[in-house]
């Protein structure tokens, strides 16, 4: 508890895969949000079907590599905090991330039970059909889709919460809590 | 060996005479129960429909297959795939064009038995004004109360009917490939 390593040392930063999955899931979290923003205002056309179809994909990998962060954090602990933050904020940062997985998993799965509700399945790549947890129902699809969409409004809240509390790290507190999740650039 | 009596003849001949016609007869769709049902592949994901609202005029001749007829006509408005802008697009120009072409029908030319319960039909199926010989396996399933189903399924090619053009067609968006279902149950015989 509260150690206090120097940040050159191995254990101060998340490990290569930790770093890879949590950046490769915000990149797909950004084409996914671009995806599902610009294709529910085109009309029914042959670019919507495509987009719908790229946006469900991307949700599908999302959910996925969510499992693999989760299943990774148990194996590989993440770096501890540093020693001066005040428990409140180490409270609220374990709140944070805790509700970011939680709805890193809500959101694709919302997606996937309005796209079923919809009539829509969801065949990931073209090939690997997802199994509809539900059938087609229109009132169903309806409410998945202001769940989907608020989850979607909630999560992007806590991203930016989760980026600010990382900015307010590095530029007022002056701590190493965003160089955590950053590869080595220099020798320090 | 004891003689036939005529009372024997007599019942074999209103036996006969009461099944005979009742074989042929046209016999109603109960349409409340009956399905026509579609599904076409977008981005290698199945979207399927059917249509509310369809006509049928059917003679199943069980004894003598050759002798039934079946003449579909199917209302293309009543399309519904559960999405109202999939709907739209489906009852739009490029495809089934509900305005130019408001029915599609499938008329019978041909009947033969494959097997006990399971037939083939062939005809004309017209969608869009443009007519094409399809071939048609089926089933019957007889009920207690006298209903039949009638079930099959078949498969068009969108392309035999100039379904979905333009922008639609490009690439491998939409598979080419129409997969259709039907279930009819028809009233008993009166």
């Amino acid at each position: 508890m509260n150690q206090t390593a120097p940040l050159s040392s191995p254990d101060v930063r998340y490990g290569f895969v930790a770093q890879a999955l949590h950046w490769l899931t915000l990149l797909l979290l950004i084409g996914s949000f671009s995806l599902g923003w610009w294709m529910t205002e085109l009309q029914r056309s042959p670019l919507q079907v495509q987009l719908f179809a790229y946006h469900k994909w991307i949700g599908v990998t999302i959910f996925g590599l969510v499992a693999l962060r989760l299943l990774w954090r148990l194996c590989v602990p993440p770096p501890p905090l540093p020693a001066a933050m005040p428990l409140w904020q180490r409270r609220i940062a374990a709140a944070t991330h805790g509700a970011l997985y939680a709805l890193l998993f809500a959101v694709p799965l919302s997606g996937w039970l309005m796209s079923s509700a919809k009539g829509f399945q969801t065949v990931y790549f073209k090939v690997l059909p997802i199994p509809d947890l539900i059938g087609k129902n229109r009132e169903l699809a309806k409410l998945l889709e202001d769940v989907h969409e608020t989850l979607t409004t909630l999560m992007l809240v806590l991203v930016a919460l989760h980026a600010l509390a990382a900015l307010k790290h590095q530029f007022v507190d002056r701590d190493d809590v965003l160089l955590r999740m950053l590869p080595r650039l220099r020798r320090s | 060996m004891k003689p036939v009596t005529l009372n024997a003849w007599l019942g074999i001949a209103l036996l006969a005479a009461a099944a005979q016609p009742a074989l042929a007869a046209s016999r109603t769709l109960i349409a409340k129960d009956s399905e026509i049902a579609f599904s076409v592949k977008q981005m290698g994901v199945p979207v399927s429909g059917t249509f509310k609202r369809f006509e049928a005029s059917i003679d199943l001749d069980s004894a003598q297959p050759t002798a039934s007829r079946a003449e579909l006509t199917v209302d293309i408005a009543s399309l519904d795939t559960g999405d109202d802008d999939a709907d739209a697009v489906a009852l739009d120009k490029p495809w089934l064009d509900k305005l130019g072409f408001p029915k599609a029908t499938f008329k019978s030319s041909a009947v033969r038995a494959l097997g006990p319960d399971r037939y083939e039909a062939t005809g004309q199926l017209a969608i869009r004004g443009k007519s094409r010989e399809i071939t048609v396996p089926f089933e019957t399933q007889d009920e207690k109360d006298g209903s039949t189903w009638v079930r099959g399924s078949f498969t068009i090619k969108r392309v035999d009917y100039g379904i979905g053009g333009g922008e639609w067609n490009q690439g491998d968006l939409v598979a080419p490939d129409v997969p259709v279902k039907f279930k009819l149950k028809l009233a008993p015989v009166r």
